[in-house]
């Protein structure tokens, strides 16, 4: 709470009066000091005639039922049962001849007159209609039979027994409509999910992620995945409209695991196991590199005076000496998790705590990534009408280490150095060729980066005891990321002033959210109304320092101000802010005919002055569960079956702040050797980090309208089930980093542009196709096709090539030449492009003009998939399961930087898998190394690809073994992931983005795809 | 109960307050954020602005991205050939390959606009400064930016033709942009230049770095030759040679004045460069200085220029040679052989080992064998970029920094020199060859090279004399360019090294990006592309 306070900005928002009722609600029990007043509270009315009453609970198998509700009917004299199943109530004199109400969740409730009757042995029957699931929605929960809305649950298996680090991993392929690109396999980087396609361009397009009912302002890295409970991805508008400026790229929902009533339980999981290099790309050996450097002469048309371009591989050559870079920069790869929780609690307060230990060692030399996390979650009944709780979580992660660089690794010649003759690493390994560095140079730097992530959630839920159905909560929650950064590189980097860079950033978020909601029961009438008043802040700054001329490499970035010359600082700040009003309504008759209205009002900072800061997000919703009908009961064939409709806007305010406002960008400048202020206008500062951008002061809200259309289906006793959704999202007011002529200065402005939309059908299946009670089989399937058109830009009916926008075509589209195969030597290409020689790329003359020029491109594809999808096999048998997980990802074209990349003029190595032509290889797909690409070809390819995801392998023991050893549950698993791809694609990854080329240092995002194989195990003890 | 009860008013009475709080809270002020309206203001908002002008001006000819782009004012004309490409001049040399989708085209397109656009920025922000500023001071401050302004102007006009003409900062998204007239834009910029002229500080007075009097004059002179009024360009360059704020390098100084060279060679060592430091003949240098922040670029001049010379065996990288080049081009044969004539060429200091080195010697103590022996007989096409004569204007070598990415020493953007060249230039066009060759035999007094004569005198003659005078500086491009001459000299004197240059290459394509982009206007493209 200090912190609140200290900070200014919070202060008007504390008198505008959001924290007042958190501090009454909290005041409360703390006036009434004695706990005893309220687990009692009616003795001090009703003195000696009371009676008290005693009993048990127990379930349908005898066992005792801890934490059921026993209470007198209509009135709030009530207890639950402890431990054991036992009770005892003390029933006023008054209510003697009311009735008894002991009910569980999960069983059917159970009504005794009271009468003269003292002692109760009650066995509750397992309630199979109370035991559907319930799923989490955007402020509260409902009944699976009574969602209107687009809500999938990811399966539980999906988070656990999988070596992943962390949750999207985990959706990967197994969600209809959720696609998760992994576009760099680097140990801790995180996948980016996409739900339903693109909608935006320039706004951020990641869906809003929501842990325990509060926005998660941190990375899914921070996350322990054995702490989810449940996660819901919500799909339509809908579902997402009540998130407003946040739902338009979806939202995921996850709840992590609370305590429940009863013995405390410890489970421990873990892993542990090796992983491998996946090598699709092999630079040339030796021989071939040597021959490759005659080829290039040849083609280039010189006579080379030594056999390889530098004077060290001469001698290498000479000697029949070589470096197998790939080998060298690898290591034996491990991953590990160990997470030990400790949950339970009484009636009145419960808890969850656990603790987490996370490593992943690369399989790249340098590369790791490692976390340490604890949570805790707690829920309290302080009265019978006042509910508080937290959850609170700390994690901090890193992946520290200077990393060799795989893309210097693929260009180096075999012939190079390794090392020096006093055996330090040789930092050139081909001289005097000094644009090559060693790849395993950057192991000799030190770097640290470390991310804390601290978040405190408290809520408070007032259930007024004379006003049933209405309920008042209370959920704050503030968080702290800082994030450091600190490099060194010297002597031995080849740097010989020594470099050291600091980066210290913090990022503080805080959300306030008062939601009323009120649920009521008439006859076979259900009424659910939610209300919502929040606001929202988050505030980042962050600082560097560079500083060079250290005298040795001794201390340095720990002592950056041994730096003599003249260091170079940045700082920058920002802040942005929202404010929401929401209301829903939740209306059903008897389960069969559902409605849902909803509609929500954001403020935020990021809009302009010339437009409204607000905009308002309405939806409805209609479902029949025409399965609860008369005339489907007890139908053979079809078990359930429910049509959903649902139609809503949803926004999206995902751009950076000061947008609106035209920026100079700080730099240096120096007059006579005196380093002086600059500020200019359309570049990027040296800092980097502030882009001066022309504003835009019309900036207004993405706006995405969406209908859904749903048939949710059990046939044959539920043996088949599945859901098919179609749906169609218009948004409006595109947010684009609009491409501007460089005339203006400018080389892009942020605006609001045309529309786009997607239409789609998601589908997701469960067949159980063999069910014995010893041996089971079960399939699901899912896959998602969504089409992406621009529908409009500007207005003007036309193309903007050069903002990549194409009426009628898929976003994120490739605009390049058609290449048909290379020329040959002899062939003559006057007729189609004069220019060309042998071994340039060919291009098909589009407009048929004799010369190839801008106006034969074309637009060849989108890199936004046309389906994918995800099938999973799960075969059970006594204690054993073998699950086998296969994704697809198919109609994907992606510009392949590899095949670019031909070999820094003769200088260096490329991979054999990409090659070249030669005149008598006549190769039709690769152009010669003398080729410089004087067109700008992108090398569209076919990206698409099918992965043999995970497979895992689990024994069960059986409870005659667990009860022996005194334990809830033991299991062990092996499990492996990424096993195999089936693609096309030339490269490491044809989903990683990789850089290409002679760059240095910390290896980016270069990092190959690794395999995994882990034995795990997980035990509970009760 | 009381308690919620007061929880539920206390809200209601949240909900009440709140409104009058709203909109302070949904206000966006960037707090680490420049704005133009909290910079142009006051004169050090002002100062800072200019500075970032010049660090945008300064990109034009010290970008590091495309590594080859300065060998496109060279290669492809008269004076160099490729060397170890980088593969954005290719198209400069290999005219056939020149499209819209060129990299040098889109980047010196770009480059100019952008310093449009700051210069526009300044000129509209000192006239809409408060009264508070000092008019003069206002008046001053638009002088340089109009001069920049001028210079970009003048440098599209040249290599691209007619151009958007863009007069003020641009606040919309504008996409509707034409090419205007070049007679058009030359009125432009001669009225710039004209109006900075009477405003800006004299050298004498003005602050090193920052642009004087005297390279408005230099430059108003050259675009009145392009504009093809010899006699206006021969009236501004005579104010500017006989106000005698400038005057010709013709005795040792500076820091190396004690050691082997001589005074022409003086002008482009580091700490010599400075109208403060000697170079009295420096109209206007881009400054940069090694280990100051601002200061320094990856300027690849170096790299372009001097020769991979320690890629031959027995030969180490040296602070003599110039440091680590790379040899992305050479000089061409006729600049090599023929430039300097037998005999006479001799005592030309141009053309001196200070200035022009031809010769190398073994200098890897290991190499026992050729230690100290002249550097020959060198098989194999490639070495022609490892051992071959080259301009020593741009040797420079930091020990702490053997591999040498960029260039730390000033950029000499005009000097006393070439404007006598212009002169020369004016009075050629007039008929004045006697007037010519006076004004060419000032430098070649200075250079102590043979006197010429008038009836030498014509544009070829000039042409040639500036490659003497200014290989290395000269964007020898744009010269060609200028004066017409880029298709006829390069095929005369160079063509072994060209292909397919024909009239409609002299011109470079406008950027397609640019037509792409400009959706709402049409930018025609200039023919042959």
């Amino acid at each position: 709470m200090q912190n609140f306070i200290t900070s200014m900005r919070v202060k008007p928002l504390l008198l505008c009066g959001t924290l007042v009722p958190l501090q009454v609600a909290l005041a409360a029990p703390a006036a009434h000091s004695h706990p005893s007043n309220y687990e009692h509270p009616t003795t001090a009315l009703a003195a000696a005639v009371d009676q008290t009453i005693t009993g048990r609970v127990t379930d349908d198998q005898g066992q005792p039922l801890p934490g059921a509700t026993v209470v007198v009917k209509g009135t709030t004299i009530g207890t639950g049962t402890d431990g054991e199943g036992r009770f005892s109530l003390v029933v006023p004199t008054a209510n003697a001849g009311g009735t008894l109400l002991i009910s569980s969740i999960g069983f059917t409730s159970q009504e005794f007159p009271l009468g003269t009757r003292t002692t109760f042995e009650v066995r509750l029957a397992t309630d199979t209609k109370a035991l559907e699931e319930v799923v989490v929605v955007g402020y509260g929960t409902q009944k699976r039979s009574d969602v209107t809305g687009s809500v999938v649950s990811v399966p539980q298996d999906r988070l656990e027994k999988i070596p992943v680090s962390n949750v999207a991993q985990a959706l990967a392929g197994a969600v209809a409509g959720v696609n998760i690109v992994t576009s760099s396999a680097v140990p801790g980087a995180q996948p980016s999910i996409r739900i339903r396609g693109v909608r935006s361009i320039t706004a951020n397009a990641d869906p809003y992620i929501v842990v325990d009912g509060v926005p998660f302002p941190g990375s899914l890295n921070d996350i322990n995945t054995n702490d989810i409970a449940s996660i819901e991805v919500l799909k339509d508008a809908s579902s997402t409209a009540i998130y407003g400026t946040r739902g338009s790229n979806g939202v995921i929902l996850i709840s992590t695991k609370r305590g429940k009533t009863g013995k405390p339980e410890i489970r421990y999981n873990g892993y542990d196991g090796p992983e491998f290099f996946v090598n699709n790309l092999t630079p040339l050996d030796g021989p071939a590199y040597a021959q490759k450097y005659q080829d290039f002469a040849a083609q280039r048309g010189f006579t080379p005076t030594q056999p390889l371009p530098n004077s060290a591989e001469v001698v290498n050559l000479a000697a029949g000496k070589t470096v197998d870079w790939m080998k060298e920069i690898q290591q034996t790869g491990s991953i590990q998790d160990h997470n030990l929780s400790i949950s339970g609690g009484t009636n009145d307060v419960k808890y969850f705590v656990s603790g987490e230990y996370f490593k992943q060692r690369g399989a790249l030399k340098g590369f790791q990534f490692q976390r340490v996390s604890l949570r805790s979650n707690i829920d309290a009944d302080l009265t019978p009408w006042l509910r508080i709780g937290t959850s609170s979580f700390f994690s901090t992660n890193n992946d520290n280490g200077g990393r060799a660089d795989l893309t210097l690794a693929q260009v180096t010649s075999p012939y190079g150095n390794l090392y020096n003759p006093d055996g330090t690493y040789a930092i050139y390994p081909q001289l005097p060729e000094l644009l090559i560095k060693n790849p395993l140079l950057a192991l000799t730097t030190t770097r640290e980066s470390v991310v804390n992530q601290l978040t405190g959630t408290g809520y408070a839920e007032v259930a007024p005891t004379f006003a049933p159905g209405l309920k008042y909560r209370l959920n704050a929650t503030y968080s702290f990321r800082p994030y450091r950064y600190a490099y060194y590189e010297g002597r031995e980097f080849g740097n010989l002033n020594g470099y050291a860079q600091l980066l210290n950033d913090e990022r503080r978020n805080y959300t306030i959210e008062n939601i009323l909601s009120y649920a009521r029961d008439f006859d076979k009438h259900h009424v659910d109304v939610t209300a919502l008043y929040s606001s929202q802040q988050n505030s980042y700054f962050t600082t560097t320092e560079n500083a060079s001329g250290f005298i040795n490499d001794a201390i340095g970035f720990n002592g950056v101000g041994g730096g003599s010359l003249t260091p170079t600082i940045s700082s920058y700040s920002e802040r942005r802010a929202l404010l929401s009003q929401m209301g829903r309504i939740n209306y059903n008759y008897d389960s069969r005919y559902l409605l849902t209205v909803t509609a929500r009002r954001d403020g935020s900072t990021v809009f302009g002055v010339n437009t409204d800061k607000y905009g308002v997000f309405p939806s409805i919703a209609l479902g029949w569960n025409v399965a609860n009908e008369a005339f489907l009961q007890n139908n053979a064939l079809l078990t359930q079956l429910k049509l959903r409709f649902s139609y809503g806007t949803t926004g999206n305010e995902g751009v950076n702040p000061y947008q609106t406002i035209t920026g100079l960008a700080q730099g240096q400048y120096a007059y006579n050797g005196v380093p002086t202020t600059s500020l200019y206008a359309g570049t990027i500062s040296s800092g980097g980090r502030i882009i001066a951008n022309i504003g835009n002061a019309d900036l207004k809200w993405e706006r995405t309208t969406s209908a859904n259309y749903a048939v949710d289906f059990g046939l044959l006793k539920n043996r088949i089930t599945g859901t098919v959704e179609y749906y169609v999202a218009k948004t409006n007011d595109l947010l684009l980093n609009r491409q501007l002529p460089i005339i203006t200065g400018y080389s892009s402005i942020l605006a609001n542009v045309g529309s786009v939309r997607n239409q789609g059908v998601d589908v997701a299946l469960t067949t159980r196709n063999i069910d014995k009670p010893d041996f089971g089989w079960e399939t699901n399937l899912n896959f998602g096709v969504v089409r992406n058109r621009v529908l409009q830009i500007y207005g003007t009916g036309g193309d903007d090539i050069g903002s990549n926008l194409f009426i009628g075509k898929a976003l994120g589209g490739i605009y390049t030449y058609e290449k048909v195969g290379v020329w040959q030597v002899g062939e003559d290409p006057s007729g189609q492009d004069p220019s060309a020689k042998p071994g340039d790329l060919k291009f098909r003359d589009v407009n048929g003009d004799g010369t190839i020029t801008s106006l034969d491109r074309t637009y060849q594809g989108s890199t936004i998939p046309e389906w994918q999808g995800g099938i999973t096999n799960t075969f059970t048998y006594k204690g054993l399961s073998l699950r086998v997980f296969f994704q697809t990802v198919q109609g994907v074209l992606r510009n392949n930087g590899n095949l670019n990349f031909v070999d820094l003029g003769g200088r260096s190595n490329t991979p054999q898998e990409i090659g070249y032509w030669t005149p008598t290889n006549m190769s039709q797909d690769r152009p010669g190394l003398n080729y410089n690409n004087p067109r700008g070809y992108s090398y569209p390819s076919d990206a698409s690809f099918t992965r043999l995801k995970d497979v895992t392998l689990s024994y069960n023991f059986p409870s005659s073994i667990t009860e022996k050893l005194h334990m809830g549950n033991l299991s062990v698993y092996a499990s492996g992931r990424n096993l195999y791809t089936w693609t096309d694609w030339v490269g490491w990854d044809p989903e990683q983005s990789y850089t290409v080329g002679n760059g240095t240092g910390n290896g980016g995002t270069n990092y190959p795809n690794v395999r995994t194989v882990v034995v795990g195990l997980n035990v509970s003890l009760r | 109960m009381k308690r919620f009860t007061l929880a539920c008013v206390g809200l209601l009475g949240a909900a009440q307050l709140l409104s009058s709080c709203e909109k302070e809270y949904l206000d966006e002020e960037p707090p680490s954020l420049y704005t133009p309206q909290t910079v142009l203001v006051d004169s050090l908002g002002f100062e800072a602005a200019m500075a970032g002008l010049q660090s945008v001006v300064r990109e034009q000819y010290t970008s590091a991205g495309l590594q080859g782009l300065l060998g496109i004012m060279q290669e492809g004309t008269d004076v160099a050939i490729p060397g170890q490409v980088q593969g954005v001049e290719v198209p400069y040399y290999n005219y056939t390959l020149l499209n819209s989708q060129d990299g040098g085209a889109s980047y010196y397109w770009s480059w100019a606009y952008r310093t449009i656009n700051n210069a526009n920025q300044i000129i509209a922000g000192a006239e809409a400064a408060p009264a508070s500023l000092r008019q003069g001071y206002k008046n001053r401050i638009s002088a340089e930016a109009r001069f920049f302004r001028a210079y970009a102007y003048d440098f599209l006009a040249t290599l691209y033709g007619d151009v958007p003409l863009v007069d003020e900062p641009v606040t919309s998204p504008r996409t509707d942009f034409t090419r205007t007239p070049v007679a058009e834009v030359n009125e432009f910029i001669v009225n710039d230049l004209t109006t900075a002229i009477p405003n800006m500080f004299d050298a004498t007075k003005a602050t090193s770095g920052r642009i004087a009097r005297g390279a408005a004059q230099h430059l108003l002179g050259q675009v009145y030759l392009r504009m093809n009024k010899p006699a206006d360009a021969e009236r501004v360059l005579q104010t500017l040679i006989s106000s005698n704020t400038y005057k010709l390098i013709t005795a040792r100084y500076g820091v190396r004045a004690n050691q082997p060279g001589d005074y022409f060679s003086d002008m482009f060592i580091v700490g010599n460069q400075r109208r403060n430091q000697g170079n009295t003949e420096i109209i206007w240098g881009i400054e940069q200085q090694l280990n100051v922040p601002g200061a320094q670029t990856e300027a690849q001049q170096r790299r372009m220029w001097v020769p991979a010379y320690y890629n031959v065996k027995g030969m180490l990288i040296a602070d003599s040679l110039g440091g680590r080049g790379i040899g992305r081009m050479r000089l061409s044969n006729w600049v090599d052989y023929r430039l300097y004539p037998q005999g006479e060429g001799a005592a030309d200091m141009r053309n001196s080992r200070f200035n022009l080195k031809r010769r190398f010697y073994y200098n890897d103590p290991a190499q026992t064998a050729l230690f100290g022996k002249r550097v020959t007989g060198l098989v194999g096409t490639d070495t022609i970029f490892f051992i071959t004569p080259y301009t020593t204007k741009w040797n420079q070598y930091n020990p702490a920094d053997p591999f040498g990415y960029g260039t730390i020493k000033d950029l000499p953007m005009m000097r006393l020199g070439e404007s006598y060249l212009l002169l020369a230039e004016a009075q050629v066009k007039q008929g004045n060859t006697a007037g010519a060759a006076a004004s060419v035999n000032v430098l070649r007094t200075r250079a102590k090279a043979a006197q010429v004569t008038a009836d030498q005198m014509d544009l070829n003659f000039i042409l040639d004399e500036r490659a003497r005078e200014l290989i290395g500086e000269e964007q020898r491009r744009i010269t060609l360019v200028r004066t017409g001459t880029l298709v006829e000299r390069t095929l005369r004197l160079n063509g072994a090294s060209v292909t397919g240059l024909t009239a409609n290459k002299a011109l470079m394509p406008i950027p397609q990006s640019e037509i792409d982009r400009n959706t709402s206007g049409t930018l025609a493209q200039n023919p042959g592309y």
